[in-house]
């Protein structure tokens, strides 16, 4: 996921946590917070936490489903998975990489 | 804590309201929110407006493009009233009177602001009281009762401000005596007074603003708004370069009047001056694009097809 061609400037972030959440199947937006909370130790801001899912969504990474009272649950595109995998694999290499300089030095 | 969520809301831009208030809201009901949600929730509007991620699609693009030009039109030319009025303010003095009278090129500069401030606010009439009561008309008629609130704002910050002028000319001053004008008194009284217009002229806009922006106005009205808006600007142009004219044949006439101590509360003509061009230079830009760009929409296909 290459932060520069989606644009997701000081969503990046953000955005990744939403899709690993959404990697676990479709969430609606409360629970996509508790969720990235639980998973990733920090809990995304309302405000931040939108400004996410509308970035993903209009780049076709998310979709959102048919609202229940109100709330909305999204899921993963295929797009997004191939996204979201690819991001996974680079930070996968990135820390892979660290370790190793760590372990040297 | 929820009214203030959504009072935040509502910051948010229309478009984006269209697509994600409602889960939005119900997101934000399920738990209790935090000052830095409210904090979040602010910055995540300020974003939308920065980086709209949710567009509206087609005419309702060139409505939406219309509406902020005119609503930009207004925000400058309350910015040129406040530099105008800070221009009127320091003219008033008996010397730049006489220089208006004896050097040609200070009086006509004088009467081209005059002018120019007399047309513009005709225009900005013209053009904003049928938009103003369009935003009326659909807000009664979709019971909502924020919009008339809003509109109601413009007169009675208006009057309000007439009536601290009332106090202070009448009370106050004749209270105070005599009093020089660096005093810390009357430099407060001032600066309260100009703090005074400030609000009511800020307040005025964000409330029309605020009232245009929370209902529909048609397109029809908007299309008709942009002429007055694009003579206001024009008119404001007029004004600004008057505010020149005038200043370089004050200096061609009487150099040491312009850098005396005849500015605003005794300070030197020259920084009053520079400070009120400036003000009124950087308003006529923004009304300039303002009004291309309201007016390119309008030319558009999409603005053409009635609404």
């Amino acid at each position: 996921m290459d932060d520069e061609d989606l644009g997701l400037g000081r969503f990046s972030d953000p955005a990744l946590f939403v899709l690993v959440s959404l990697a676990g199947g479709q969430k609606h937006g409360y629970a996509m917070m508790e969720d990235i909370e639980e998973t990733c130790g920090a809990r995304p801001g309302p405000g931040t936490l939108y400004g996410a899912i509308a970035r993903l969504e209009r780049r076709g990474l998310v979709e959102p489903l048919a609202s229940e009272e109100r709330r909305r649950p999204y899921r993963l595109t295929a797009a997004g998975a191939s996204a979201l995998e690819r991001r996974l694999r680079e930070l996968e290499g990135l820390a892979h990489a660290g370790l190793g300089r760590l372990a040297t030095a | 804590m929820n009214r203030l969520v959504g009072w935040l809301v509502r910051l948010y831009p229309r478009a984006w309201r269209g697509r994600y208030e409602d889960e939005f809201v119900a997101m934000l009901e399920q738990g209790p929110v935090s000052i830095r949600d409210l904090f979040d929730v602010a910055l995540g509007a300020v974003d939308a407006w920065l980086r709209p991620q949710v567009l509206y699609e087609g005419r309702l693009v060139m409505v939406a493009r219309m509406r902020s030009s005119v609503l930009a039109v207004l925000w400058a030319w309350s910015g040129l009233v406040v530099a105008g009025v800070g221009f009127r303010k320091m003219t008033e003095y008996d010397d730049f009177v006489q220089a208006a009278r004896d050097d040609m090129l200070v009086g006509v500069g004088f009467d081209a602001v005059v002018v120019g401030a007399v047309v513009a606010l005709a225009a900005v009439a013209v053009g904003g009281v049928p938009v103003a009561y369009a935003a009326l008309r659909k807000g009664l008629a979709e019971g909502r009762k924020d919009v008339p609130l809003l509109l109601c704002m413009p007169p009675l910050f208006g009057a309000g401000f007439v009536g601290y002028v009332l106090v202070l000319v009448n009370i106050i001053y004749p209270a105070l005596g005599r009093i020089a004008v660096h005093s810390t008194v009357n430099v407060a009284l001032f600066l309260s007074l100009v703090g005074a217009f400030l609000l009511a002229a800020l307040a005025s806009a964000w409330a029309v603003t605020a009232a245009v922006g929370r209902v529909e106005v048609g397109g029809r009205i908007l299309r008709f708004a942009l002429y007055p808006a694009a003579v206001a600007t024009a008119a404001m142009v007029v004004v600004l370069v008057g505010t020149t004219v005038w200043d370089l044949g004050l200096l061609a006439q009487a150099p040491a009047l312009f850098s005396g101590d005849e500015g605003l509360l005794a300070t030197p003509a020259y920084a009053t001056w520079l400070v009120i061009v400036v003000v009124m230079a950087v308003s006529t830009a923004i009304a300039v694009v303002a009004s291309i760009r309201g007016l390119r929409a309008r030319r558009s296909g999409h603005a053409s097809s009635p609404l």
